[in-house]
């Protein structure tokens, strides 16, 4: 396969050494198949192996390798870089994190919202462990989309009300709450949708709809937190017309 | 953690993007909307003060950099209106059968019942004439 040669202006920053991250250019040759992880990869193995990023499947399952390429966030495993059709790729930290080392983020603060949906499924009582909880496809179906997340947090980085408040639970979050509150056998819908219902829950969202552009799985984040808000909202006027309502 | 460097919303981020942008300009049409029934309030002020209040006030109106402010404003105004008719589909997803409406359809709809309503609102209003 036919080589060329492109430069890869990837971002660079050294805690150890503080300051502003900076840009620091590498030229490789490149082949059609390849994705931008693979120049990554190019890079650390032959070039310059200071460069730090995170991968691991390789084939858009695990959701580690997200970057901003070319201003946008993406899964670099599955941005072929013919596709870019551009002679100077630009790969920099997803936006809206803080920055670790080079294009490492610190995601703490999105397992911290993500916990405080409670995502999995709660029972009041789980009754007998050896007996099943039947699901039939549509059960399945009315949360399939959301439960396709890999947490990746590419919509984190392309939502500008992350950006303006940092606060805001978020998209992934409010997703894969809407994931166990439409799951048959979950009993937590009320106790997600009281965490919701708030100034950094779900009403903090102006409807960009960004994070379901970028989203590399087609989950809808945006699409859910709308969903969430009808419900949120249905909740409390349940609770208002009918006191000791959950 | 030690030396981390922190997020930080660039400046000017709205222009990065063109969606960013179009979601700026709607954001906008919603404070020019606000302004819209604020002029309308101080309409219906004037009203009470009596007949040369009101009629200064339309004299106003009508003076050139008015009319141009409202060509601009009613642009943002129109601009707000066709960026939430492109949401409602997306919003809640309408479900007659297995699978939802297409947004598109959804906004076709609406904006086919905005002109046939703004169309009656003209015609009641200046239909006599
Ligand atoms: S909702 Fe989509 S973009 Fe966001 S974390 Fe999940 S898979 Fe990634
Ligand atoms: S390396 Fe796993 S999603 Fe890209």
């Amino acid at each position: 396969m036919a080589e060329r040669e492109i430069v890869f202006r990837v971002t660079r920053y050294r805690p150890t050494a503080g300051g502003r991250p900076t840009f620091q250019d590498y030229r490789i040759p490149v082949r059609d198949d390849m994705v931008v992880l693979d120049g990554l990869n190019y890079i650390k193995d032959h070039v310059d192996p200071s460069l730090t990023f995170r991968w691991s499947c390789r084939m858009g399952i695990c959701g580690s390798c997200g970057a901003n390429v070319d201003g946008r966030p993406r899964l670099t495993c599955g941005t072929y870089i013919r596709d870019l059709g551009k002679r100077i790729v630009k790969v920099e930290p997803l936006s809206n994190f803080p920055i670790l080392k080079d294009l490492v983020v610190d995601f703490d603060d999105f397992l911290n919202k993500l916990a405080s949906v409670k995502p999995h499924i709660i029972r009041k009582d789980w009754g007998d462990w050896t007996k099943e909880y039947t699901q039939y496809p549509e059960d399945l179906e009315a949360y399939r989309q959301q439960s396709l997340c890999i947490n990746c947090m590419l919509c984190y980085a392309a939502c500008p009300v992350v950006g303006a408040s940092p606060e805001f639970v978020g998209p992934a979050a409010s997703a894969l709450a809407l994931r166990y509150i439409r799951d048959t056998r979950d009993e937590g819908a009320a106790e997600r949708l009281a965490r919701l219902n708030t100034k950094t829950g779900v009403w903090e969202c102006t409807f960009v709809g960004e994070c379901s552009v970028v989203c590399p799985k087609d989950v809808d984040p945006a699409g859910a937190i709308q969903t969430l808000k009808f419900l949120a909202t249905q909740r409390h006027m349940r609770r208002l017309l009918m006191p000791g309502a959950r | 953690m030690p030396n981390e460097y922190p997020a930080r919303r660039r400046s000017g981020w709205w222009l990065r993007n063109p969606r960013y942008f179009m979601f700026q300009m709607r954001e906008i049409g919603g404070v020019v909307s606000a302004l819209y029934g604020l002029v309308l309030l101080n309409l219906l002020m004037q009203l009470s003060a009596g007949e040369s209040a009101y009629n200064s006030f339309l004299t106003t109106l009508r003076t050139p950099p008015v009319l141009y402010l409202n060509l601009v404003f009613f642009g943002f105004v129109v601009w707000h209106a066709i960026t939430w008719f492109m949401l409602i589909g997306k919003a809640q997803p309408i479900r007659l059968t297995r699978e939802p409406l297409p947004w598109k359809i959804v906004f076709g709809i609406n904006l086919i019942l905005w002109f046939v309503v703004s169309g009656a609102v003209v015609y009641l209003i200046f239909g006599g004439m």
